[in-house]
């Protein structure tokens, strides 16, 4: 266990904090590998048992997180959501680097650059100490990305993994290949999808949920010295003819690069136990595309373009009494700029600047103090402050924003967040924790210098407000564990008071820009919004052979005028039973959603209907000789139910039933 | 060899020295001439510049150059007249104009003639007097202008429904458009006789730009205001480049005198 760990980076201190503590409950780590590790946290033991779809994609296995939701737009890049916050209000990073989508319709959450394959583990951290890597009010969504280990015999490990999908036709490919020795680790692999549309549960095509992509990733580790390694990450994704039926446009062409380099240090034995100086560097570009939808009123492009730059540092020391402190400092600078050009017959070209020209510099430190008072109570202290600053870098930039009359077109401010985690263990099986915090995030560029941004949901478009302040959040958690010898009972309670609560308002006497559109918002700061809700989980060994999960989330949220909040999940429930026999398993799930009616029709929602869901998968391992084989099939949505989710953008129904069959082969 | 090059550069020194005056950069750099003329009596040349090589309908910016003729001096301090003429062939008619002020600015005498029509329909002259102050004799002469009907016109007319009368909008900034805050002015004239089309300033003026193929506006704009000589001044708006629609709405103390009639600007 504790070797095991070790392997992990640093960003994965907390991970280990708790683990020596046995305190598992503050941040949940999510191991994706292949090996089982037991006795870990309930998050992690269901992200396992979700993960035995080798050609699930990342959102597949993140929704069965009771924390988790996606909002849909599409087949493809959903937007991750932790208890219904998202976008601005979220961190979602890869090995802690942070990566701006380069689309002003949020079509490229940084979620979709990670293929499950690709992905170690996941970090989850929700509102109580969500911040510390980055000023946030609903928490951090970190995926680390898969490395090679070390090894004393020079190994050379390969897999290969085919699959096919029969409700969209599509087909994946994917090889991994590691390579060690004492010095060197290496890890190279690729994946390609291609998918058509799929059919709903009705028999109807859904038209323009069809996508191709390519992923590929090189990881580097070169060991220094016992206790010291280099290590070079390069992770590339691209995307062609990616439909998004609720939105008016697809994505022509998407490109991302995503490189760091960074020196580890690891000694647990020392005072100073870790440490990780990372830079990293990213760009995406993106490109979107209506030459294929029909009765477009007027073509357009759009392209959209990111780069960030930054450093993270971080080191754990281990202080008297096995105190231990976590202290962060990390800097970056993003540069965002998107466009608009419309072309009317007989006219010359529509150029405008969607997101005009502007670079955001974010730097902060954080601190993470753990104390294990006694073999009875644990406390943790942490805080952050950032630094933000945001500016327009062009002339016609400035030029165009000048329109909207603000005093300054660039904003600087000073984020501040602190949190107490006390926890208590009641009993051998029985543990309580309890934690508040205060925190502030950063109004997004699209908050702030957005212009004419089209939101195909509430059919307006959206100008920016550059005197939005920070959103911020109190926020309380009560969680109690229950750790049976065969059964684990996790309940979370949580209570988030959001203030300057960022939110779309009309502006009136503004003429909207997008044909067809019902007008303009602009965003205002909403005084007071509640969150609320519960987590449950149950894990249960009920046989040897015999593997219960099941998970159950509500969440309510309102304004201070009592009015739903847009976009909340509705409650929701999965569970599932597997069985297990030496190669063989069969596992079947049941997905219940309730109905939504708690809506704000101002988002352009309507209420949704419940809908309950069966999937049944089986799976065969054997080996020939030295070659493992993993033969996996199944049926998910096995009754071709016609649905959608609440959060589906559009109404657009889901797959119907999906047979897939899938084979992988290691050697 | 030494010696050449200490006289090229001491007869250099000598020319610049002598030609301080003209080191001056060339006020008509950035100019088209349109006509060239000797004003009878007054013994001076008049050249006449243009911002464009061709002349639209429309407020048209004239910079008139006077230089003595018998000593090819320039002649800074003039009175000078402008009478646009009109000659359809059955009838004649004049148009709005802006004299320049006695004083020259930066040896040019900028003065406006604001053409109602194209020269499709008869040939445009204007009549140019001049009262050359330095030598203090006066004289005249008359040039021939061609103006052409550019893609989108500047200049529209209407009568009024208040007054019945005849007005013209011209459009005189913004000269070159861009995305952002753009200077806003039309200059407003009342025809009172064939020959007779002053400034106006009696009509208050409201815009709304719009671009037509798209069907939506653009905010925070400023109406224009009366600043002088029927001159009205504001603020527009362009939140991306093409074609955009100026949409004029124009009245008199709370009456309707007219809301027929656009502006087209294109970039
Ligand atoms: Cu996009």
């Amino acid at each position: 266990m504790k070797r095991f760990i070790s392997t992990i980076s640093l960003l994965l201190a907390y991970n280990h904090l708790f683990a020596n503590n046995s305190f598992h409950d503050t941040t949940k780590v999510i191991e994706l590998n292949e090996v089982v590790v037991l006795g870990k946290t309930s998050k992690q033991q269901l992200v396992h048992f979700y993960k035995t779809n080798q050609a699930s994609t990342l959102e597949d296995i993140l929704g069965r997180l009771p924390e988790l939701s996606f909002v849909r737009r599409g087949a493809y890049g959903m937007e991750p959501s932790i208890r219904s916050f998202s976008g601005g209000q979220i961190n979602v990073l890869i090995d802690g680097m942070r990566i701006h989508g380069a689309c002003t319709d949020k079509m490229d959450p940084a979620t979709i650059y990670i293929e499950p394959m690709n992905l170690q583990n996941l970090q989850l951290q929700t509102s109580t100490n969500g911040f510390t890597s980055g000023s946030t009010i609903g928490g951090t969504i970190n995926m680390k990305m898969a490395e090679a280990g070390f090894s004393d015999q020079p190994s050379v490990k390969t897999s290969v993994l085919s699959g096919y999908q029969t409700a969209a036709n599509s087909f994946f490919e994917s090889l991994v290949l590691n390579v060690s020795n004492k010095k060197w680790a290496i890890r190279l692999n690729g994946t390609y999808r291609n998918s058509s549309n799929y059919k709903a549960g009705n028999g109807s095509v859904i038209p323009f949920t069809q996508y191709e992509k390519t992923n590929y990733a090189l990881s580097v580790k070169y060991r220094r010295s016992a206790y010291t390694y280099l290590k070079l990450d390069y992770l590339g994704d691209d995307g062609w003819n990616i439909g998004y039926p609720a939105l008016p446009m697809d994505v022509g062409f998407a490109s991302a690069k995503i490189a760091s380099i960074s020196l580890n240090y690891e000694n647990f034995r020392k005072r100073f136990q870790s440490g990780t100086l990372k830079i990293y560097a990213n760009t995406i570009r993106h490109y979107m595309d209506d030459t294929k939808r029909p009765n477009v009123p007027m073509h357009m492009d759009m392209p959209g373009y990111s780069t960030t730059a930054g450093f993270i540092s971080q080191s754990t020391l281990k202080l008297f009494n096995n105190h231990l402190l976590h202290l962060s400092v990390d800097a970056s600078a993003t540069y965002l700029k998107a466009s608009m050009t419309m072309y009317a017959p007989g006219e010359p070209p529509m150029f405008m600047l969607t997101w005009p020209d502007n670079r955001k510099i974010q730097s902060g430190v954080s601190a993470l103090w753990n104390i294990p008072v006694d073999s009875n109570w644990n406390v943790q202290l942490a805080a952050r402050i950032d630094y933000f600053g945001y500016e327009l870098t062009s002339q016609s930039a400035k030029e165009q924003t000048s329109i909207l009359g603000y005093p300054s077109t660039s904003r600087n401010n000073l984020l501040k967040n602190s949190s107490v985690r006390i926890t208590r263990n009641l009993h051998r099986n029985f543990r309580i924790s309890a934690g508040i915090s205060y925190s502030e995030r950063m109004p997004t560029a699209s908050e702030l210098y957005g212009f004419y941004l089209y939101n195909r949901s509430d059919n307006h478009d959206y100008i920016g407000n550059l005197l939005l302040k920070p959103e911020h959040s109190y926020n309380t958690e009560l969680s109690t564990q229950y750790q049976g010898y065969k059964t684990k009972i996790t309940i979370t309670g949580f209570y988030n008071k959001v203030g300057n609560y960022i939110y779309g308002m009309l502006l009136p006497g503004y003429s909207a820009m997008t044909i067809g559109a019902s007008g303009v918002k602009s965003y205002t700061n909403l005084s007071s919004v509640i969150f609320t809700g519960f987590e449950a989980t149950v894990i249960s060994s009920i046989r040897s052979d015999l593997f219960l999960t099941s998970a159950l989330k509500y969440i309510h949220a309102e304004k201070s005028d009592r009015t739903p909040v847009p976009f909340i999940s509705p409650a929701k429930n999965t569970t599932s039973l597997r069985y297990q026999k030496n190669n063989y398993s069969i596992q079947l799930e049941y997905e219940a959603a309730a109905q939504q009616k708690k809506i704000d029709a101002n988002a352009g929602e309507d209420k949704t209907s419940g809908y309950q869901l069966i999937h049944i998968r089986g799976g065969y391992n054997f080996n020939i000789k030295s070659t493992n084989l993993l033969v996996q099939t199944g049926a998910e949505n096995l009754f071709n139910k016609f649905y959608h989710d609440h959060l589906d953008w559009g109404n657009i129904a889901r797959p119907g039933r999906n047979l897939y069959i899938q084979l992988k082969v290691s050697w | 060899m030494k010696m050449a090059v200490i006289a090229i550069t001491g007869t250099a020194m000598l020319f610049t020295s002598c030609k301080k005056e003209n080191n001056e950069p060339d006020p008509t750099i950035n100019l088209s001439k349109l006509a060239e003329g000797y004003a009878s009596g007054a013994a001076t040349k008049v050249v006449v510049y243009t911002k464009e090589a061709t002349i639209s309908t429309g407020y048209t910016k004239l910079y008139i150059a006077l230089y003595d003729s018998v000593t090819n001096n320039r002649v800074d301090d003039a009175h000078i007249h402008l009478s646009p003429l009109m000659d359809m062939g059955t009838m004649k008619h004049a148009a709005p104009y802006e004299n320049p002020d006695e004083e020259a600015v930066n040896h040019l005498f900028p003065s406006t003639v604001t053409f109602i029509m194209s020269s499709m329909g008869g040939s445009w002259t204007i009549g140019i007097s001049v009262h050359n102050h330095s030598n203090g004799k006066e004289g005249s002469l008359t040039i021939p202008v061609t103006v052409t009907e550019p893609a989108k016109t500047k200049i529209k007319s209407f009568t009024a429904a208040h007054d019945g009368g005849k007005y013209f909008v011209a459009l005189t900034e913004p000269a070159s458009p861009k995305v952002g805050i753009n200077d806003l002015e039309f200059v407003l004239y009342k025809k009172t006789s064939m020959m007779s089309f002053p400034a106006d300033s009696s009509l208050t003026m409201t815009f709304i730009p719009e671009m037509p193929s798209m069907g939506h506006s653009s905010p925070n704009n400023v109406n224009p205001t009366h600043i002088g000589n029927g001159h009205y001044k504001g603020k527009v708006n362009f939140t991306m480049t093409g074609l955009w629609r100026l949409n004029m709405d124009f009245t008199s103390n709370g009456a309707v005198a007219d809301t027929t009639q656009y502006i087209d600007i294109e970039f």
